[in-house]
């Protein structure tokens, strides 16, 4: 095994996002800890093809060809929140109790009205025992009159690629 | 825990003190000597699902996974045959091949770098001038050991860690007719289960999970919020409004069984989500093309099999999923979808209804999962002694497919299954005593 001593560029800094951005995905954090559902729902833009939200198992899947543990469009995603909110939903009633850390948030890109931060997340989840989730989360957030809408979140768990727990909450 | 004086030694164990022809005792979700008892019994004497030949297709390809408590590697050798090798250095016992699935020549051993070849042979060993003349012996004797019986049918492959047994099409028996009903689905009979496996960890016995698959009457309940929030079931879950049957096929294998109730709509694809068939052009195309217009309209119509395969191994109509035993109270639940090749239309459609239905996310087998977590936690009630399974047996019918009963909420697969555990799990099997 060799060490680099000399790597050939430095490591490029990436901007913090800004302030509304980061009030956006506590927003979005604290909706999905407290289970608020409709309101975590409406976050989320109505008028996006592209809107995804995805738990994968591996960072690199194809969604063409290989299956996620989430892979929900937007009409999903009202689905999801349809069969929580019905309060029957077992593996969610009674809901879990969640508390989630994001940090380390950077602007991994902007595009036009878009900007998309990566951040890890650190959650703690009490029902029957207490679990812990951990892992990168993406975000895509647009700019609009109506204020931000959430477009993407993507999650990538640290422990994706092994065996998981029942993930009926909002992760 | 349920307690039952369970004797330490397997020459006293009485399997009539556990499970009758219609209830079986909370001790064989619990107890770890059962638990024990069927790892040498189930898993290490009889037939199990390792495997899908997709997953192996190019030599060299490996997978590793479980046979009861044995890690082993299932791969296509340089020889074109796939084996299923325990994944055991045979020099100092390390855990050979540590990947979930990949490509390799050789195994190599990261304790002292002894290397086997992709049929189990040992290949190399440094420094082997320690073993002085005696190497050639040792090179000779120290290949992995292996799965005595692996075998195949339309794909699915098994093995056996027992060198005698019934064959597998003996031990498959009438459960044949559900691999051919998905089969009967793919243009060229094929399938393919390399969509990724999602891995679900069940806080439940192995048997919880497997049973729940097969039982008719949970889904108004369990799943009753689907149904509330999202949409109706596919057809009605009141047994009374349906022609659906369960059936125990002998053998520990047992299903739901759907056709009749989709012949009698005679409507296509009700099984998946009553889509157009002009939406699936494409594929409806090439069935017709590989058998004709008649016989694809009634694959598409009947749709694929809901069939449980003793023991671990269950069809889930397009989703295939297994299950490996951890523990008397957790079970992982392995879970793909069914693609079929050279269909991508099909294939996406199909890769997204998994992932609403099944997994740890899903729609339909998380709250399976919370139930399965419940009743394991129900079970340290000691009283009542006894699960009760004698639903529908006044109304089970003998026929040349196995034991149908007409109510889909009748508990005949259970039945059936534990028929078979009692069996195997009572001795008959040549289970090794201890």
């Amino acid at each position: 095994m060799t060490v680099e001593t000399q790597p050939e560029s430095s490591p490029a800094l990436r901007p913090l996002p800004d302030t509304d951005i980061l009030s956006f995905l506590y927003l979005e954090a604290r909706l999905a800890d407290e289970g608020r559902y409709s309101e975590w729902e409406s976050l989320w833009a109505d008028d996006d093809e592209t809107v995804l939200y995805r738990v994968p198992m591996h960072p690199d899947d194809d969604p063409r060809t290989t299956l996620a543990y989430i892979n929900d469009n937007r009409r999903r995603i009202k689905s999801r929140v349809a069969q929580l909110n019905t309060g029957n939903r077992h593996s969610q009633t009674p809901p879990s109790v969640m508390r989630r850390v994001v940090s380390n948030s950077e602007v991994a890109g902007q595009v036009g009205d878009t900007v998309t931060v990566e951040s890890n997340f650190a959650l703690f989840e009490y029902r029957v025992r207490q679990r812990f989730w951990a892992g990168r989360v993406v975000h895509t957030v647009r700019r609009s009159p109506e204020g931000l809408r959430l477009i993407r979140k993507i999650v990538h768990l640290i422990d994706a690629g092994g065996p998981i727990d029942t993930l009926a909450f909002l992760i | 825990m349920t307690t039952l004086d369970m004797p330490t030694s397997a020459k006293d164990f009485d399997v009539n003190a556990v499970v009758r022809s219609d209830r079986v005792h909370g001790s064989v979700y619990t107890s770890p000597e059962i638990f024990r008892r069927e790892m040498d019994t189930i898993f290490k004497t009889g037939w199990v699902y390792v495997a899908h030949e997709s997953e192996v297709s190019e030599t060299g390809d490996y997978l590793t996974r479980m046979i009861g408590s044995d890690p082993v590697v299932v791969v296509r050798g340089k020889d074109g045959v796939v084996r299923v090798l325990l994944n055991r250095c045979t020099h100092r016992a390390n855990k050979l091949c540590n990947a979930d699935k990949g490509n390799a020549n050789s195994f190599r051993c990261p304790y002292h770098g002894w290397t086997f070849n992709n049929t189990g042979a040992l290949q190399g060993v440094p420094m082997r001038e320690g073993y002085g003349v005696a190497f050639e012996e040792v090179r000779a004797e120290l290949g992995l050991a292996n799965a005595p019986r692996v075998d195949s049918y339309g794909g699915f492959v098994f093995a056996s860690l027992a060198a005698d047994g019934i064959s597998l099409r003996e031990h498959l028996g009438g459960v044949t007719h559900a691999i051919d009903r998905l089969l009967n689905l793919a243009p060229d009979r094929r399938i393919d289960l390399r969509a990724n496996w999602m891995k679900h960890r069940h806080h439940a016995n192995w048997k919880m999970v497997v049973e729940n698959n097969v039982d008719g009457y949970h889904a108004l309940f369990t799943h009753a919020s689907v149904y509330d929030a999202i949409k109706p079931a596919k057809v009605s879950h009141v047994p009374a409004k349906v022609d659906v049957l369960v059936r125990d096929i002998g053998g520990g294998h047992s299903e739901i069984d759907y056709s009749e109730e989709y012949r009698k709509l005679d409507e296509e694809f009700v099984w998946y989500g009553r889509i157009p068939r002009a939406k699936l052009a494409g594929y409806v195309d090439a069935l017709e093309k590989a058998y004709g217009p008649d016989q694809a309209h009634h694959a598409l119509v009947v749709g694929p099999p809901h069939t449980l395969i003793w023991p671990n191994l269950f069809l889930a109509e397009m989703n295939v999923m297994f299950v490996e035993p951890q523990a008397p109270d957790r079970t992982i639940a392995y879970t793909t979808a069914v693609l079929i090749p050279g269909q991508d239309d099909l294939n996406e459609r199909t890769l997204r209804r998994s992932e609403g239905a099944m997994g740890p996310a899903g729609f339909l087998i998380a709250d399976d999962g919370e139930i399965g977590m419940r009743n394991q936690a129900g079970l340290a009630a000691e009283l009542p002694e006894w699960l009760i399974l004698a639903r529908g047996m006044d109304d089970d019918i003998t026929d040349e497919t196995g034991i149908i009963n007409r109510d889909k909420s009748a508990e005949t697969p259970q039945r059936g299954f534990y028929s078979q555990w009692a069996s195997v799990v009572g001795g008959k099997a040549g289970c090794d005593d201890r």
